[in-house]
């Protein structure tokens, strides 16, 4: 094992660190310093990954921190070919949100703050991904959580980003008690934590509880924003756009399929099952959501929340390695999305929603070629980056006979293309609805090259990526699956998705054409418009915690003053003197100190009495 | 030292600890009894190092560096407070310090 490989490692690992504390510490004042230490740092890591993924070597590393018992703790390293994918995925697409910042946070009066937060959110996520065992997975798990509610809220003098971000950590611990439960089990069921010793537990037992899966399922859950935990992803764009690309799209989001591929050993039929259905169903829900939001990353959320639904889909399925290849291609083309959003937003002037733009196309050609680029991409158009991934996993739902899936994941598919279509008719065709959008300019180069980049090379070239680099050795693991699928017209994937995208891409353009400066949708059918706008999932957590968890908080709270507060400390504790004073006449209470030294006296030699003669 | 015995250490200790306490029983100034108190560390202190000596171990003397380092650190406050006391006071005399009963 070459040891030089393991202090690459450690380069990826540490140097975001650095960064980190260096903008947080010093370079709060200088802004400008700070994004430009950040974004090449970023920039450095990339190289660094990319190096890493060429070689194409496993690596692992381990140091014992701790040991109680036989239980032994420790931090170290596990990279494998999921690894290595997952590293250079995160740190590629991160490299170049992070030169997009820097234009699009050119007049923020907080910078310093801001990049410190994304390098200590790279920082973190990294750590997710070369973890070799659940504790310290669950260490960074915590710290991405931290990092992602710093970002959400960094407009934190606005009541709407504080709220979000809030939300955001709280549902987040909710997903997060049930992985501490799940690691908990794993240390009291086999002893350890590490990732190799406990895949050799797996594979030597029988049957794994499923108790384990579905406690490790709900980390997976909230991280992942899967139903029923999806709510906070869609509130969390109140972060700067960046933010809201990198985190709520591209990687944190992504790190619960990874997470969930690295422990597929652990997770039992029953659980796998449970989380296809969920998330086929979450896949079409958040689609057809996506056609009610008018504010442009919102409807970019809900977009988000469907492919996470269909890479949770993957894994439910037995096909971890397609997740993580969706997960990859979808990386590409939705950081370009929010980044090409958040273009923009920055040309209107700070608009964000969708009725009030049009007609952006003239005014911001490279911002719309990338935009559109990635939509189709995101359509799953044949031959592009997510025609490779999305195809595939619907194409494993109907030759493993789960047709339920298949079914969802089509309508998942129709909805797909229904609100690409929307979009690209509101925000780039037509005429422009507002003052803002009609003096719309192109941005700066430190915001267009990454779309650029990102955009037309890799979305388009995804499928170059996917057909090239993947069987060229470094991301083996992928291609037996995609073999086992076989690709021609007369598929069911391929006819559900050629369908989609004629009905659905070109009725959506056409549709809402049809209605000037509102939702036809909405004037339409106003009834199905509400329903999709999907409040009614935050009303029945409204409902959940007045109705239920405040009752049952207010009992306990009750039960403590009552028995601990009455009971204990009021009746024992302050009863006993009083009865005695009382029947003393205050003798006790002379207020001299020497009377009271006696005492302490008595009280010992009579301990000492009890002790003793015991 | 060849006819003294652990009793004989003991013994000591425990006529320093008696005398100690005694004080603390029956002064009435602060800084006497303070200073009794600490004839009390003393001689359980004693005591510990005796015992230490006769079973031939050096865990006891060990032990007893820190009591003696945090002994001295609890001194400083202890009477960083008597004066304290005196100041706003104007008076030691433990009789005299009734205000939490009153």
């Amino acid at each position: 094992m070459p040891s030089d490989l393991s202090s690459l490692v450690h380069w990826i690992l540490f140097l975001p660190l650095g960064a980190a504390v260096l903008s947080a510490l010093f370079l709060r004042r200088a802004g400008g310093l700070a994004a430009w230490l950040s974004t090449g740092t970023a920039f450095v890591i990339a190289g660094l990954s990319l190096l890493l993924l060429g070689k194409g070597v496993d690596v692992s590393w381990h140091v014992e921190l701790a040991k109680f018992g036989d239980v032994s703790l420790g931090f170290g390293y596990l990279i494998d070919a999921n690894a290595r994918l997952m590293l250079f995925v995160v740190s590629f697409v991160a490299a170049w949100i992070h030169l997009f910042s820097v234009g699009y946070m050119k007049e923020d009066s907080a910078r310093g703050r801001f990049f410190a937060g994304l390098s200590i959110f790279m920082f973190s996520i990294l750590g997710i991904v070369v973890a070799d065992n659940l504790l310290m997975t669950f260490i960074y798990w915590e710290l991405v959580g931290f990092s992602s509610y710093m970002l959400i809220a960094h407009y934190f003098d606005k009541d709407y980003a504080a709220a979000a971000s809030k939300k955001a950590f709280i549902v987040n611990r909710v997903g997060d008690l049930g992985f501490i439960l799940g690691i908990a089990m794993c240390l009291s069921l086999y002893g350890t934590l590490d990732f190799v010793a406990l895949k050799d537990h797996a594979a030597a037992a029988k049957t794994i509880p499923v108790a384990v899966g579905a406690l490790l399922m709900c980390g997976f859950l909230g991280k992942s924003a899967q139903f029923p935990l999806h709510v906070w992803l869609t509130d969390a764009m109140a972060g700067p756009t960046p933010v809201s690309a990198l985190i709520h799209a591209a990687t944190m989001v992504a790190a619960g399929v990874y997470f969930m591929a690295r422990v597929s050993f652990l997770l039992a039929p029953d659980v796998l099952n449970l989380i296809a259905i969920s998330g086929a169903g979450m896949a079409a829900l958040a689609g057809l959501c996506a056609l009610a939001q008018t504010d442009i990353k919102k409807s970019l959320a809900y977009s988000t929340l469907a492919h996470l639904g269909i890479m949770g889909c993957a894994i439910g399925l037995g096909h971890p390695e397609l997740a993580l290849m969706h997960m990859a291609m979808h990386a590409f083309f939705k950081a370009t999305l929010f980044l090409g959003a958040g273009s923009v937003i920055h040309g209107c002037h700070h608009e964000q929603d969708m009725l009030k733009m049009g007609g952006l196309l003239k005014k911001m050609p490279l911002t719309a070629a990338t935009f559109i680029a990635a939509t189709l991409s995101n359509c799953a158009v044949p031959f592009l980056a997510g025609w490779y991934s999305k195809d595939a996993i619907i194409e494993a739902a109907y030759h493993g006979h789960h047709f339920v899936i298949f079914a969802f994941l089509s309508l998942a598919a129709l909805a797909t293309c229904l609100y690409s279509g929307r979009m690209i008719r509101l925000v780039f065709l037509g005429e422009a609805n507002s003052e803002e959008a009609s003096h719309a300019h192109e941005s700066p180069w430190t915001m267009t090259l990454p779309l650029v980049v990102l955009g037309l090379v890799y979305s388009v070239a995804g499928g170059f990526l996917a057909s090239t680099l993947m069987p060229a050795g470094s991301l083996q693991p992928i291609k037996p699956a995609l073999d086992a699928i076989v690709f021609h017209l007369t598929a069911p994937s391929t006819i559900v998705g050629l369908f989609s995208l004629v009905v659905g891409f070109f009725g959506a353009l056409k549709f809402y054409g049809t209605v000037r400066g509102a939702d036809a949708l909405q004037v339409v059918s106003p009834r199905t418009y509400h329903l999709l706008e999907h409040r009614w999932m935050d009303g029945l957590y409204r409902w959940y915690v007045d109705a239920v968890q405040r009752r049952l908080a207010e009992f306990v709270a009750f039960l403590d003053l009552l028995i601990i507060n009455g009971v204990a400390v009021r009746w024992i504790g302050g009863g006993v003197p009083a009865v005695l004073g009382y029947l003393t006449g205050r003798s006790f209470h002379r207020g001299q100190t020497r009377a009271y030294a006696l005492w302490i006296v008595v009280g010992t030699l009579f301990l000492a009495w009890f002790l003793i003669a015991r | 030292m060849e006819n003294t015995s652990l009793a004989h250490h003991l013994l000591l200790a425990g006529l320093l600890f008696v005398l100690g306490l005694t004080g603390v029983l029956i002064r009435r100034n602060l800084l006497v009894v303070y200073m009794c108190l600490e004839l009390m560390l003393a001689a359980a202190t004693l005591a510990l190092v005796a015992f230490s000596r006769f079973n031939r171990t050096m865990d006891g003397a060990v032990l007893v560096f820190f009591v003696i380092t945090v002994a001295a650190a609890e001194v400083a406050v202890g009477l960083a407070l008597i004066v304290a006391l005196f100041r706003k006071r104007g008076t030691v005399q433990s009789d005299a310090l009734t205000t939490l009963r009153d």
